[in-house]
């Protein structure tokens, strides 16, 4: 039996995805300090030098910037791909509704039937990956909500536009999760645990499809290839 | 490129709570001529109230030049420029010519005490007392039909001027019957419209007549909510926070001797003069806060050396109000100077949601659906350990499953 070699990321891709893992592991460490300090500082410089928290706060904007770019630019990719263009799989047609059927069947069969062509990216994937998507945008909007509190003059480094740009982004977040500034506190500390069960998940899946499969899925994020039978 | 960045800022301005501070010469000068006209109008109005701000403030014992700084302040906290202090002084004197109806409903008339039981009263709390107080239920000597009579002969004369203050929450749910008012037994929400319809314009006192407050904490016995919610088509005007501020009453009363209109506000209808402020960004534990250095319980090192007291609670980072820069009793002290956090008081639902000793994370939150109280983490926790135990179940069972396709 041969195996033939079949490209499922390109090498920004692959960029990406790592880029937005680490930034995620950054986000949740210092997100989890920022929601409730678990560590003391036991520096002995002064309060006016240290800044624990200060820095804490820097790494998640930045972790959060870079996402909220990434997020961008994966949306484009989404309709403008040349490799692959997301959305097509996504659409709910009778083929991509089988596709995902058939997927889901063989995850819940534990791989005794596979019924799908898995050399390229499937409908199951897809949504998957859309519904992180969707929990990212949201961590977007509410993190920048949560952020523009700070920016109570109107003013910021960049301009007056920056804040009001903001507001009228993300103002609508406050009324849909309950009419105060906490519930978008408490909305965005809920939705990273949905974004842990996920990760948990995708690790989990990618795992199962390198051992059950046979087909070194896992080595798609690090060469951007797998292989299937032919 | 600074034409560019003002172009963009246009295309994107939003209500936020930004005051515009310099609005050039043209509208201040509008401004002052709208204002002296109008004080000009109250001042050939007759007294309602014969107490003068002078005499008052002289049996106090406070001198004209304390009065005249005090004056220069509240331009300040107006966001005026100072020419406009000899006008606040003016408009101070003039405040005994706007009738106010005070309406005391579900509360515990902290704001009213707040104001009355103060040991040294300030200017600001002075003025309060020069008010034409034309009916205060907790004040009034008057009781039963003498009171009614009172409260429907100040609406006849001063119909459409008067300032309707209204403390404390309506209760609309089951059971609102049980609170009523005065002889004829009107519900809070009856005695509300009735002396709502002819007032020029209603002031919410304290977070409970704006937002519901602590009768309208969960589960909410009474339906209780707040005035915003019972009258419509009324310019209303919140001053949030438990007890308000008797700068920002006075205040905002201020502005309308002044102008006869209601300040600028922002989306939940507080003054932005007060309400543009977060505590924590004038906070003076905030080098504390970015240090990382927390109280960690009541009593301990970090709280003798004023640490932050984030980990104790603090909801500052999410309250708007300008305790921390105005604070209580003539600037002696406010609630995290005295050592424990802000509790969000002028926030919606804080009761619910901010006024807790502990960070968001380990409060305990009562669920959408009701039923057991958990706290975000823990909650969490609870689904990633679902999670866990689900792909566990899943992987030993794909072993085995695995393994009987390889026997085959």
């Amino acid at each position: 039996m041969s195996y033939k070699k079949v490209e499922r990321m390109t090498s920004f891709m692959r960029v990406n995805h790592w880029i937005v893992a680490i930034c995620m592991v950054a986000a949740v460490i210092t997100g989890l300090y920022i929601g409730h300090p678990y560590y003391q500082s036991f520096i002995a410089d002064p309060a006016a030098t240290k800044y624990v928290m200060a820095w804490n706060r820097w790494i998640h904007f930045m972790a959060a910037i870079i996402f909220d770019v990434s997020s961008i630019v994966v949306a484009y990719l989404y309709f403008f791909s040349r490799f692959e263009k997301a959305y097509k799989k996504l659409i709910p047609t009778l083929t991509n509704i089988k596709e995902f059927g058939a997927v889901l069947f063989n995850l819940l069969t534990l791989n005794r039937v596979k019924k799908f062509d898995s050399s390229h990216a499937d409908s199951f994937n897809a949504v998957f990956f859309f519904i992180f998507h969707m929990m990212l945008v949201w961590m977007l909007l509410t993190g920048l909500q949560l952020y523009v509190h700070g920016l109570g003059s109107g003013l910021s480094a960049i301009g007056e536009w920056w804040p009001a740009m903001l507001h009228l982004a993300t103002d609508w977040t406050v009324a849909v999760t309950g009419g105060t500034f906490m519930d978008v506190r408490i909305s965005h500390h809920y939705t990273m645990y949905a974004i842990l069960v996920w990760v948990m998940f995708h690790v989990y899946y990618q795992i199962w499809r390198t051992i059950f499969w046979s087909e070194g899925d896992i080595g798609i994020v690090v060469s951007g290839t797998k292989f299937v039978k032919e | 490129m600074v034409e560019r960045r003002e172009a963009l800022a246009k295309m994107f301005s939003a209500k936020g709570v930004k005051v515009d501070t310099n609005r050039g010469e043209e509208y201040y000068d509008s401004l002052m001529k709208t204002m002296t006209k109008r004080l000009d109008e109250l001042e050939k109005s007759p007294a309602a109230s014969r107490a003068s701000i002078q005499n008052l403030l002289e049996s106090e014992g406070v001198t004209r030049r304390d009065f005249m700084k005090w004056a220069s302040a509240t331009c300040a906290a107006l966001m005026l420029p100072s020419s406009f202090t000899p006008l606040i002084a003016q408009a101070a004197e003039l405040m005994n010519r706007v009738p106010i109806i005070w309406l005391e409903l579900q509360d515990c008339a902290g704001n009213s005490e707040a104001i009355l039981r103060s040991d040294a009263p300030t200017i600001d709390e002075l003025l309060l007392e020069i008010i034409s107080l034309e009916f205060h239920e907790t004040l009034m000597v008057a009781a039963g039909h003498q009171a009614e009579g009172q409260l429907a002969n100040a609406m006849e004369t001063f119909k459409g001027k008067y300032l309707c203050v209204v403390e404390g929450s309506i209760p609309m749910g089951a059971g609102k019957e049980w609170c009523t008012v005065g002889a004829k037994g009107e519900t809070f929400e009856e005695h509300l419209r009735h002396v709502a319809k002819d007032a020029a314009a209603l002031v919410a006192v304290g977070t409970c007549a704006t937002f519901g407050g602590v009768p309208a904490a969960s589960p909410n016995p009474t339906g209780a909510v707040g005035v915003q919610d019972v009258i419509t088509g009324k310019p209303i005007i919140n001053i949030p926070a438990c007890p308000a501020n008797p700068a920002n009453i006075t205040g905002t009363i201020l502005h309308f001797v002044l102008t006869g209109q209601v300040p600028e506000l922002d989306h939940l209808n507080r003054p932005k003069f007060d309400f543009g402020y977060r505590i924590h960004d004038n906070c003076e534990r905030r080098a504390h806060f970015d240090a990382g250095e927390f109280v960690e319980e009541w009593g301990d090192k970090g709280a003798q050396n004023n640490f932050c007291l984030y980990k104790m609670g603090c909801k500052g980072p999410m309250t708007f109000n300008n305790c921390s820069i105005v604070r209580y009793n003539e600037g002696v002290n406010w609630p995290i100077g005295a050592g424990h956090g802000c509790i969000g008081c002028s926030e919606p639902q804080f009761w619910d949601k901010y006024a807790q000793e502990r960070p968001m994370a380990d409060t305990h939150f009562k669920a959408p659906t009701g039923g057991v109280e958990k706290s975000v983490d823990e909650f969490g926790l609870g689904l990633l350990t679902a999670a866990g135990i689900g792909i566990g179940i899943h992987a030993v069972s794909s072993i085995i499953a695995g393994k009987k396709e390889g026997d085959e």
